[in-house]
């Protein structure tokens, strides 16, 4: 089942690393990744997928990269 | 020599029996060399996609070997087929390990990343004797001198023949770091003349020339 979700991380963010970090798992998990903002405090995106693998990518997310610290997951469908 | 240089013996073919797997370095890169039931030798990268275990400490069923930590489990290409977490799930191509090409000749399983390569031509028309494979404390410069010392002549990069009274000895090297080394040892000719006595012999022959080039390191 595919599925479309839309992520906002919220915490302490470096947004080029945490960038990084989310294109590459979406890409290992075949998803759809769409970064539609990010500042020092929160990143949103949007990702399409497998809906297995939406919930893999939330929680490899969840570890973040080392110079992130992921606080908070708002989960939404789109 | 580094797997993207050329063929790298990694193991004797009788160390790797079918349904199992080990774990071997070379140059630093560690790769798992597993045997599938079929009985065809594979060399990866030894870490799962998933959360970087060995494949080494994984286990064979079939043609697929499974990750020890999660139980994916990847098909004879490094592609990732089943997820026991998730059954239903169709696993993307993404979900793949990376592979060598692998090569089982001389009694050895060679591996490499290098495109058209060949192997060393040695002639084996009546077999091979596995010995055994030899861990060295020692650099390759120093375990190719020793191996030159003890006589080795005829070095194709890096494998060497020494004739040993009327038998000859076929050497393969292999680099694991700077400071660690491989000497996988086969006698030439078959097993059913070679088998026992002569193994265990030159067995203790290559475990002396460990002896002897790792005394050496502790004297310098």
């Amino acid at each position: 089942m595919i599925e479309r979700a839309r992520f906002i991380f919220r915490g302490q963010m470096a947004c080029e690393s945490f960038t990084e970090f989310a294109q590459h798992r979406a890409r290992r998990l075949d998803l759809d990744i769409e970064m539609e903002a990010c500042d020092a405090m929160s990143a949103t995106l949007a990702v399409k997928g497998q809906v297995d693998l939406v919930d893999a990518f939330e929680m490899a997310c969840s570890l973040g990269p080392y110079d992130c610290i992921i606080l908070d997951i708002e989960r939404s469908d789109i | 020599m580094k797997l993207e240089a050329g063929w790298v013996p990694v193991a004797l073919s009788a160390s790797i029996e079918p349904g199992t797997s080990a774990g071997a370095v070379v140059e630093g890169s560690e790769i798992v060399v597993w045997r599938d039931n079929s009985g065809n030798a594979h060399v990866w990268e030894d870490r799962c996609p998933h959360r970087g275990m060995r494949l080494s400490f994984g286990f064979v069923r079939g043609d697929h070997i499974a990750c020890l930590y999660h139980g994916w489990q990847y098909d004879i290409a490094g592609q990732c087929r089943y997820i026991p977490a998730h059954p239903s799930l169709e696993v993307p191509q993404t979900i793949k390990v990376p592979t060598y090409s692998a090569k089982e000749r001389y009694g050895i399983i060679w591996a490499t990343t290098a495109g058209e390569v060949s192997l060393p031509d040695i002639e084996v028309a009546t077999g091979v004797t596995p010995v055994r494979s030899l861990y060295v404390e020692r650099g390759a410069d120093d375990v190719f001198a020793a191996l030159t010392k003890a006589g080795t002549g005829d070095l194709i990069g890096n494998v060497g023949l020494l004739q040993a009274g009327d038998d000859r000895l076929l050497l393969a090297v292999q680099v694991v770091s700077p400071e660690k080394t491989a000497v996988h040892v086969l006698i030439l000719g078959s097993p059913a003349v070679n088998a026992g006595a002569k193994q265990k012999h030159y067995a203790q022959w290559a475990e002396g020339l460990r002896f002897d080039l790792e005394q050496m390191a502790e004297v310098a």
